[in-house]
């Protein structure tokens, strides 16, 4: 029976709801659960509902391999859920929001930052 | 790396209160170096974004709204009420859009006459600063066609004497037809 007073019902002042990734797994092998929760949950603690999951290790086909439910994403998102930066990003990715503008600056920055150091390598190479 | 350890300090041994060790006390933090174009770009990459998102968290709460109202419409003939009630929507919205045409119209032509009206004062503001530009230059004419006939200090003796000379004689008499009598004795 769940009382006025009871543990397992917890009451905040004031915070919102989040979609984020909670951390699972073992050591040396993580495992992220993408969560709808309130923000001022622990991060692995209780949640309102398991939206996807993701596995940051590279399987053996060197993918990342991450679960999206959509449907219920829509809805999160339409009762005013706020998205965590990583979150963001993966969603960015999979092409259900737009780009995070991050990503294309770090491919930007990664791009610059090869080229700069091939470039000097073949440099003294011919000269 | 990849899945490194967490590249984020960690306090180790020290509290947060501990005084820093005298090694470093030449220490000097700077923050981070920051392109400046490259924060041009990255302002407005977010702007944009921002912008995105906000719409589509419109678009996903306008669903949810319709999903809950569908929810609680009465079951029985609820395709019907729907239906008719996008058809008045309809209607309505044309409704709108003839009676903002008919607005439209409405304000463009107080536009033109307003302007017309501008364009007409403006040109008889003109035609009149001509006439009495006119008027003007018409009375300095006239006025120096007399300085011609004034007395001036050079012509003072001349005109006394002249005056002298020709006495004008003012005894008449005038009745209202106008002929003027010169006779000043009966006989």
């Amino acid at each position: 029976t769940l009382l006025a007073g009871s543990r397992l019902l917890k009451g905040y002042r004031g915070g919102h709801v989040v979609i984020r990734f909670a951390l699972g797994g073992c050591t040396n092998r993580p495992f992220f659960r993408i969560v709808a929760a309130h923000s001022k949950r622990a991060r692995d603690g209780k949640y309102l509902e398991q939206l996807g999951c993701l596995d940051p290790l590279p399987n053996v086909y060197g993918e990342k391999v991450a679960g999206l439910n959509l449907e219920r994403l829509r809805y999160w998102l339409g009762c005013g859920a706020q998205l965590s930066r990583p979150a963001e990003k993966l969603l960015g990715l999979a092409g259900f929001l737009p780009l995070h503008p991050m990503t294309v600056t770090g491919a930007e920055r990664l791009r610059r930052r090869r080229a700069a150091s091939s470039a000097p390598s073949v440099g003294p190479e011919k000269g | 790396p990849v899945w490194g350890p967490r590249l984020v300090p960690a306090r180790g041994r020290k509290t947060r209160y501990a005084p820093p060790a005298k090694s470093k006390a030449s220490r000097l933090k700077v923050p981070p170096p920051v392109d400046p174009e490259e924060l041009l770009v990255v302002t407005e990459r977010y702007r944009q974004h921002r912008l995105v998102l906000g719409a589509l968290r419109a678009e996903f709460r306008a669903e949810v709204l319709q999903k809950r109202r569908e929810a609680l419409l009465p079951q029985e003939g609820s395709a019907e009420l729907m239906e008719e009630h996008q058809r008045l929507m309809a209607w309505n919205d044309e409704e709108n859009a003839r009676q903002r045409a008919r607005r439209e119209e409405r304000l463009r032509k107080e536009e033109e006459e307003r302007n017309r009206q501008k364009l007409q004062a403006a040109e008889s503001r003109a035609s009149m600063m001509e006439a009495m530009l006119k008027e003007k230059e018409k009375e300095i004419l006239q006025l120096q066609e007399e300085a011609k006939s004034f007395i001036t200090p050079e012509n003072l003796e001349a005109r006394i004497e002249e005056c002298l000379d020709n006495p004008q004689n003012y005894n008449f008499a005038i009745d209202k037809e106008g002929r003027i009598v010169r006779r000043t004795v009966l006989s």
